[in-house]
């Protein structure tokens, strides 16, 4: 039996087409489910939240989301291991559900991805994110080579890890800080992250390594005609670039 | 001296209508919620102006859609909470929109949330307490701000 | 039966906001043989405003080129429609809508801008279509002054377009900015939104053939008081006292519904397909309820009856008047056959449950289409409308007195221009001067890369590009243009020019221009100077769009852009460019790509400098806008479109403002990245390629339009070929792997002049 994959659609998400033919692209049978249809969500083996502005990030971003009935679902599937993936909206609504960094109760939040700095505006612009933790700490990244650098779009207004210097910490010695910002030449450094992320932190992941949690869109950057630069390597509209996290995330979702 | 304005919508506050449906939903107990900005700020100017000066600045006040009181106090009313965020943010700089208000040496925001029973009176301490816990204050970046609190 | 309620029509005008003029209102009582209601005077009024009847500028629109091949659906309904090409046997349209939203802009920017991108998307949706992108061309005031009402407008103006264009999650990938004080106390903010479609499923903003019986579907938003009287609104002159009496025309956007609404729509397309069912949809503009309803049937031949007290409503005490003319946001109307009703509801509302998204939105039957062709309102069991259909929406035409624009005959100067300025002086001061300055503070803020199907992204080329059909190699590219320093000086010539512009915009990423769409902004047309400058650029862009083929399909006119004090802005006639390609993989950028390359300018060095910025930096005077000669250009460009098909163009920039040498440098400060490479430029002495026909600040800074394209040296024999005999193509210079700009035997460091392009903007968009 094939694994199933859950793209959901909050009320707001905007990045549901291009995470879905993505994941199909790289051999995932994925699915989208409406949050009219939350009840479906336990027949799936996996999750992926997808970009955008649930409840249009009404109060702060995710927190509505956090508390929608498909969340319920997803805490559910988590516990019982199932992997769950947030990209940019997903994953702030997976930290405002305290499913990651997973350091506190459910739907407590330890540590937020919060307003940009130094200016506290929406910025869109392409980043490289470069794997931080040894590929096989997360069945979602253990496709991946140590260190390796993947293309991305930051697009986000909350973007910024925020907690208590205490908590920042732990995250950084316990190995939560999934993904950093880095330059082109794999360099990690203030000036290439966009916004002021503490730890230079892109992505988090929770204990278990099964939730994992990325601001920048890998899938914005997953076909050829995305960046046109690559055209002599890849067909224009093959998956290339970004495609190589979400290959590790399908690989992970058929290997459980 | 410290002065306290709030800042609220006259046109539909779409996001207050959202919390309203969701705090329902969270099982609290509450008719209407008001959502304002609240600036608490430090004012060396002449304070038969102050609400003049503090209208003056577009970037937080525009008469076509806001409405803009005069607290009188800069801690929350009973059904009140404020929200601040924790952080490294430059206050006056980004809170005030890089603009100017003459006689204005520091400000802080908060939003301010406001509860509303049935019977129009402020919701109760509990129930304020219990909205922000679970939907309006992020403990991880953000402090809550109760009436009576320090 | 209706029973008017007898108003004093011509007392009330002045505080009753209503803009009607005194012989329209008579010609209305004269054809109904009654006074009107208080429902039909503000119908009339809305129908009748210049936002929705086009009643002085329609006759002078009829002069643009609108058919064409490439011509799918022109100017007509909410949007036009270009054929883009086809796969595997279907055929793509390019749905493409242009608007204004200036005037609510200037008085609250970030609603104004916002609702602006909002109703834009909606015409494009009612098509039947996607909606895959969104342009934001912009004119603000000068805005130096931090502290200045001018810095407000161009920063929450920009701020609203940010929010409410990525919450719905369509990418902003083309726009331009300009920054003239004689936008202090009008500012422009246009929108072009941009779908696709599938030919054989376009859906009409008409009532369908047989449509007689069929359900008046409203869809979206409670309807509440906001934007009540937003038509006749954006017709009158502002100044500082309308701000505040005209506070109920805030109209209140909200994306969070959009976003649902669209998607939504996009399952009732889904299932009309399904069952093989012609349907009528049209977004509710300039008149609400009933501009939307009235419009939707009489465009098929028919009337419509409608009780507004089915319209779901935001509160119980509206006025009927309200209810029928206010333009709440985020609704349409769908015409649809009543057995399929049940299931549209649905879809609306419980699969999408719009009544959970905002405070009473959802779908609900309002009304039906008739056979006569009458237009009825129905409120608590009064007839409070009953007029002929086709006199409400027909056209009224107002043939005001305009005056021929001269341009003055100056004596000039042919002779090169000498300044006295070192080089790298007056280059660093056109760099960054206001409309060169680096523009990435600005759309930074704008995500241009949802949907993931964006090519080239705001600032990677002259055009945004996408690739629309998932699996497809086919690809589209859109562009904006409008000078406004050409404006001021000679009306005509800028409504060339902005075609020349937006059309060279979409060669320079390798796509074939194949239509446009126009906004025209301009003054008060009952000043036959400022009706004297719109009829002008009229000819302009109709001489230009017929020499390149570009057709226009669709486009929107904003009149009385005045204060009260006379300000109006400079003829602004603002072009968007479709451009197309077979196969996006031969897409070209603008950033250079190697060391070793050769570069060419392909283009012909004038000595007007007429509007140019390196006149404005020098504070010079010269009354000579360049001359397009046609019949060069035009090869021009159908070689540099076969050059980047053979795939001989490593990197391809237009040159505008601020000429050849800003041209190479933003060619260059791409690549001034850690992390890779960097590229400079070494440019020859212009002689070389002028022989003298203009000086060296004619060549350098002059914006006579024109290339610059970066050929590797393994392609150059190649690329030649393809541009034998074509004149223009000359070549001036080698990219080099230093991060320098070196002319002639002087080096310019290339960071310090990035750094000087970023600058300005930064200021204003942290």
């Amino acid at each position: 039996m094939s694994k199933r994959i859950a793209v959901l659609v909050f009320p707001g998400t905007n990045s549901e087409e291009e995470t879905l033919r993505l994941l199909r692209d790289c051999g995932g049978d994925a699915h989208l489910v409406h949050w009219s249809r939350a009840s479906l969500l336990p027949k799936f083996d996996a999750y992926v939240l997808p970009g955008g502005f649930a409840y249009e990030d009404r109060i702060r971003a995710g927190a509505i989301a956090a508390h929608d009935e498909m969340m319920d679902y997803v805490i559910e599937g988590a516990r019982e291991g199932k992997l769950v993936l947030g990209v940019c909206n997903g994953a702030q609504i997976l930290l405002e559900a305290g499913l990651v960094p997973g350091t506190g109760e459910v739907r407590r939040p330890t540590a937020a991805f919060t307003r940009n700095g130094p200016v506290p505006h929406f910025i869109c612009t392409h980043v490289w994110v470069k794997l931080a933790i040894d590929p096989a700490r997360s069945p979602i990244t253990a496709g991946l080579h140590r260190n390796e650098l993947i293309p991305a779009w930051a697009a986000h207004g909350e973007g910024r890890l925020a907690a208590d210097e205490t908590h920042l910490r732990e995250l950084d010695q316990n190995g939560h800080v999934a993904f950093v910002y880095a330059h082109p030449d794999g360099h990690v450094d203030a000036s290439a992250t966009p916004n002021q992320s503490a730890l230079n932190a892109a992505a988090l992941v929770n204990k278990e390594g099964n939730v994992l949690a990325i601001m920048p869109h890998p899938e914005r950057d997953g076909w050829t005609f995305n960046h046109p630069d690559r055209r002599g390597r890849h067909g224009i509209l093959e998956p290339s670039g970004g495609a190589v996290f979400f290959r590790s995330f399908v690989a992970g979702v058929h290997a459980r | 001296m410290k002065r306290s304005v709030a800042i609220s919508l006259k046109i539909p506050d779409n996001a207050a209508y959202t919390t309203l449906t969701t705090l329902r939903r969270l099982g609290i107990d509450a008719a209407r919620v008001e959502r304002s900005e609240v600036w608490v700020v430090e004012d060396d100017g002449d304070e038969r102006d102050f609400l003049a000066r503090m209208e003056s600045n577009e970037t937080i006040f525009n008469p076509n859609k806001h409405r803009l009181v005069d607290l009188g106090i800069d801690r929350p009313r009973p059904g009140e909470v404020w929200i601040a965020e924790r952080g490294a943010h430059d206050e006056t700089r980004e809170h005030l929109g890089g603009k100017r208000i003459a006689g204005i040496s520091k400000a802080r925001r908060y939003v301010g949330w406001r509860l509303v029973q049935s019977n129009g009176a402020p919701a109760d301490d509990a129930v304020v307490r219990s909205a922000a816990e679970l939907l309006l204050c992020n403990p991880a970046t953000e402090t809550a701000l109760y009436e009576g609190s320090q | 039966m209706l029973r008017p309620r007898p108003v004093r029509l011509l007392a009330e005008l002045d505080t009753s906001g209503v803009a009607l003029r005194s012989d329209e209102l008579a010609r209305i009582e004269r054809t109904l043989g009654r006074a009107p209601s208080v429902v039909e005077l503000h119908a009339f009024d809305a129908q009748w405003s210049e936002h929705c009847s086009y009643k002085s500028s329609r006759h002078h629109l009829k002069n643009l080129p609108t058919t064409g091949p490439r011509v799918v659906l022109g100017p007509a309904e909410d949007s036009g429609i270009l054929h883009l090409g086809e796969h595997e046997g279907e055929r793509y349209g390019i749905v493409i809508a242009h608007e204004s939203h200036n005037h609510p802009s200037q008085v609250v920017p970030f609603e104004g801008a916002a609702t602006g991108i909002g109703g834009i998307v909606r015409d494009v949706v009612c098509m039947g279509a996607e909606v895959i992108a969104v342009a934001d061309p912009l004119r603000f005031g000068l805005v130096d002054d931090a502290q200045s009402h001018q810095r407000y407008v161009a920063q929450t103006a920009v701020d609203g377009i940010s929010a409410y264009g990525n919450a719905i999650g369509v990418p902003n990938i083309a726009g331009d900015v300009y920054f003239d004080e004689r936008f202090d106390d009008n500012c422009l903010v246009n929108v072009v939104a941009m779908g696709v479609v599938k030919e054989s499923e376009i859906i009409h903003s008409y009532a369908p053939q047989g449509a007689a019986g069929w359900d008046i579907i409203l869809v979206g938003k409670a309807t509440d008081p906001s934007g009540f009287g937003g038509a006749s609104f954006s017709s009158l002159t502002l100044d500082a006292a309308d701000e505040e009496s005209n506070k109920g025309a805030v109209q209140v956007p909200d994306p969070f519904l959009k976003n649902v609404l669209m998607r939504a729509s996009y399952a009732v397309f889904g299932y009309l397909r399904q069952h093989n069912i012609t349907a009528g949809f049209k977004d509710l503009g300039a008149g609400g309820i009933m501009g939307c309803s009235a419009e939707i049937t009489s465009a098929g031949g028919y009337g419509a009856d409608i009780d507004l007290d089915k319209v779901n409503v935001a509160i119980d005490s509206l006025k009927p008047e309200v209810i029928a003319i206010g333009e709440t946001q985020e609704r349409l109307i769908w015409v649809v056959p009543p057995a399929v009703t049940p299931q549209i509801l649905r879809i609306y509302n419980d699969d999408f449950t719009l009544p959970q998204i905002a405070f009473n939105a959802r779908a609900v039957v309002i009304g039906t289409v008739t056979q006569e062709k009458r237009y009825v309102l129905h409120y608590r069991g009064e007839t409070v409308m009953n007029v002929d259909i086709d006199f409400l929406t027909g056209s009224i035409r107002d043939e005001l007195p305009y005056e021929e624009i001269d341009v003055a005959r100056e004596i000039v100067d042919e002779a090169p221009l000498v300044t006295g300025v070192q080089m790298d002086e007056l280059l660093e001061r056109v760099l960054s001067h206001r409309d060169v300055a680096s523009r990435e503070p600005l759309y930074r803020r704008y995500d241009s890369v949802v949907r993931g199907a964006t090519v080239l992204p705001r600032g990677a080329g002259d055009a945004g590009v996408l690739a629309p059909v998932f699996g497809a190699p086919l690809g589209v590219a859109l562009s904006v243009a409008g000078n406004p320093r050409y404006g001021r000086l000679n009306a005509r010539a800028a409504g060339e020019h902005a075609v020349y512009e937006a059309v060279r915009k979409s060669v320079a990423v390798g796509a074939r221009p194949i239509g446009l769409t126009d906004c025209l902004n301009f003054g008060n047309p009952r000043n036959p100077a400022h009706l004297g400058q719109f009829v002008a650029s009229i000819e302009g862009l109709a001489r230009a769009a017929g020499a390149f083929g570009t057709p226009f399909v669709s486009g929107n006119v904003s009149l009385y852009n005045e204060s009260a004090g006379g300000n109006a802005v400079p003829a602004s006639p603002i072009i968007a460019c479709v451009g197309a390609l077979t196969d996006v993989s031969t897409v070209v950028s603008t950033s250079l790509k190697q060391a070793g390359s050769v570069l060419y300018f392909i283009g012909t060095p004038q000595s007007a400098l007429g509007g140019s910025v390196v006149i404005d930096v020098l504070g010079r005077h010269d009354p000579r806008l360049p001359a397009i000669d046609y019949d060069t250009v035009v090869p021009q460009h159908d070689m540099l479109l076969a050059a980047a098909s053979a795939n001989v163009l490593r990197a391809m920039h237009s040159i505008g403002n601020g000429g050849l040498l800003v041209a190479l440098c933003e060619m260059a400060f791409p690549t001034l990245r850690r992390g890779i490479k960097p590229i400079g430029v070494q440019v020859d002495d212009p002689w070389q390629w002028t022989h003298g026909s203009v000086g060296d600040i004619e060549a350098f800074f002059g914006e006579s339009g024109g290339f610059i394209v970066e050929v590797a040296a393994e392609d150059v024999e190649a690329f030649e070929g393809i541009a034998d005999d074509i004149e223009g193509v000359h070549e001036i210079g080698v990219t080099i792997d230093q991060a320098v700009l070196a002319v002639d035997d002087e080096a310019f460091d290339l960071h310090r002049l990035r750094d000087m392009w970023m600058k300005p903007l930064r200021e204003v968009y942290p």
